[in-house]
């Protein structure tokens, strides 16, 4: 049997590691507990018979807040965006891999060049013209001009790059037209280049503030975060409910990290995509 | 007859099932909403830049040459913004890229919990900026523990969101806080791309752990750092999330405009006071500076490789 030697400069790298992860669980931790705090607990440490979920129920059922609405908006702008993402940007990372079209190079440079060129640059222009479509305030400003993203294209297009050449042609010796080798042989072996832009986008939707802060002036069409933000910036003595606020909106991308943690490190390793 | 038909059916067939014609089908979508919604706003954004547009006399601005810019660096807040961006990336570049180094580096060593630590860094760059800022304002009241823990460090027990001198730093904290966890991930995928012999080759010639540094990782890990160092610049210089949570009334990049960045000063002009042509301006700035550093860290690279 292999025996460990334990190094002493290992048990000092472990006690700065333990150290530094400290630092970045406290904040959670704080979230958390603070969140099922009464307000007059808020400073001191109280044991378990005084916590409660009386925050989180007064955030779904006091509707000062709105949270549950609020909800919804952010579900339906990463759904949607989500939906589009999957099947323009496979659908474009695939023409651009294994089909041979017209104006294929133009196509990649523009994905090449757009991938470069920070979203921050066609704020403004967007924004004139959804007040012109009338669209501020409406779903279709959170969502239409975010269907697709360059850089996921680009992601798909390596993926698919990677399948092998012969499988599309034992597809057409079956008979399955061009598209139908996409649909029936492709996209089903595409499944872990799709999680990883899956869980990429999601958070990135799901997070994003910059957009719906902008195009969002209504209280009843925020999305989570923008609510979160603006009851911060009522109620900031109130912290119990501000961190039910926080861990309210923070649930769903730790539970999405947590169930793909494997595919999500990779493929920001391998990509150094910023979700 | 029956013939022809047949002919034209096959034509059509062949056409549908071809290359250029299922490609082009298959970009259409992507196309289409990159025109209308990439491509125009971007020469539009180009455009507004030399107009004298706000909101209201859109339709009738003129070309004014280029009056916004000058108004710009006549700017005071504009400084400001520039100067606290430029801040910002001086120090939460380096400080970042080191510790995300540093701890790649005791990752890739066989302690235990490893796993775990990965996990527990990384957490901070999945949470929403917004989140991670609410929850840092508060641990940095007076009396709080994170301000409580920095007055050891001989910073002042105070609540450093409304402190004018650190305010800034307290967004390089929250910043680096997060972002250290993405930036550890790829240097941990670059050194585990090293081949071990490397390391081995050089036991044989009797070099220490330090020579081992550097002499085969940092020289192995060039590249990535190029990319880390890249990529944490540009991503600095688009901070704006943190600075809208501690900016709660008025103007943003509180207190006094301490906070302001690049984006957040684009935001303040160009959407929330409307000044169209004066915003335009402001992010056409910030596009030459980012184009600026993409090309630099291009010209680097070539230079080695030749």
């Amino acid at each position: 049997m292999k025996k460990f030697k334990i190094k002493p400069f290992d048990i000092f790298i472990f006690l700065i590691l333990s150290f530094f992860a400290l630092i970045f669980i406290l904040p959670f931790l704080y979230a958390i507990y603070t969140s099922f705090k009464e307000l007059k607990d808020v400073n001191s440490i109280v044991g378990l018979d005084r916590l409660s979920f009386d925050n989180y129920i007064m955030f779904f059922t006091n509707p000062l807040y709105m949270v549950p609405r609020w909800l919804w908006n952010s579900s339906l702008m990463t759904a949607i965006i989500l939906a589009g993402n999957i099947i323009i940007n496979t659908m474009a990372g695939y023409a651009l891999a294994k089909l041979n079209f017209p104006g294929k190079n133009i196509v990649f440079f523009i994905v090449v060049a757009t991938m470069m060129i920070p979203y921050h640059m066609i704020l403004i222009p967007v924004y004139v013209n959804m007040a012109r479509l009338g669209w501020l305030n409406t779903m279709l400003a959170l969502t239409i001009p975010y269907l697709y993203q360059c850089i996921y294209v680009f992601l798909m297009r390596q993926f698919f790059m990677s399948v092998p050449n012969e499988l599309l042609e034992a597809a057409r010796i079956d008979g399955l037209t061009k598209a139908g080798a996409f649909f029936r042989i492709v996209m089903p072996l595409a499944k872990s280049g799709l999680i990883t832009m899956i869980i990429l986008s999601f958070t990135g939707t799901w997070n994003s503030f910059l957009i719906p802060s902008t195009m969002i002036s209504r209280r009843e069409m925020y999305v989570l975060i923008v609510g979160l933000n603006s009851v911060k910036n009522q109620f900031f003595e109130r912290t119990n409910i501000i961190m039910a606020g926080v861990v309210l909106v923070t649930i769903p991308v730790i539970i999405m990290f947590m169930l793909f943690q494997k595919q999500y490190v990779e493929g920001v390793a391998t990509s150094g995509i910023k979700g | 007859m029956k013939n022809a038909a047949n002919r034209q059916e096959g034509i059509l067939k062949r056409i549908s099932d071809s290359d250029a014609f299922i490609g082009l089908l298959f970009v259409t979508p992507f196309v289409a909403l990159w025109i209308v919604w990439f491509f125009i706003p971007l020469i539009e954004s180009f455009l507004r830049s030399f107009q004298d547009a706000n909101f209201i006399t859109l339709e009738t601005a003129s070309f004014i040459g280029l009056d916004n810019y000058f108004t710009l660096f006549e700017d005071r807040d504009f400084f400001r913004a520039i100067t606290n961006s430029l801040l910002l990336v001086a120090v939460a570049v380096p400080v970042q890229t080191l510790m995300a180094l540093l701890f790649a580096m005791a990752l890739n060593r066989e302690i235990p919990g490893k796993g775990f630590f990965r996990t527990l860094y990384f957490l901070p760059y999945v949470t929403s900026p917004i989140a991670v800022a609410t929850v840092f304002m508060i641990l940095f009241t007076q009396g709080n523990f994170f301000s409580v823990l920095m007055s050891y460090l001989g910073f002042p027990d105070t609540t450093w969101t409304a402190n004018l001198t650190l305010a800034l730093p307290f967004v390089m904290i929250l910043y680096v806080w997060q972002q250290v966890g993405f930036f550890m991930v790829i240097y941990l995928a670059g050194l585990q791309g090293i081949p071990r012999e490397l390391y081995e080759a050089c036991q044989v010639d009797g070099a220490n752990a330090l020579q081992k540094f550097l002499n085969v990782t940092v020289p192995v890990l060039r590249p990535v750092t190029s990319f880390v160092v890249t990529v944490g610049i540009i991503y600095a210089f688009q901070i704006f999330d943190q600075v809208a949570a501690i900016s709660r009334y008025g103007q943003l990049g509180s207190p006094a405009g301490r906070t302001s960045t690049l984006i957040s000063y684009f935001i303040q002009v160009g959407i929330r006071e409307m000044e169209i042509g004066l915003g335009s301006a402001s992010i056409v700035v910030f596009f030459l500076l980012i184009l600026g550093v993409t090309m630099i860290q291009r010209r680097l690279l070539k230079e080695r490789d030749a």
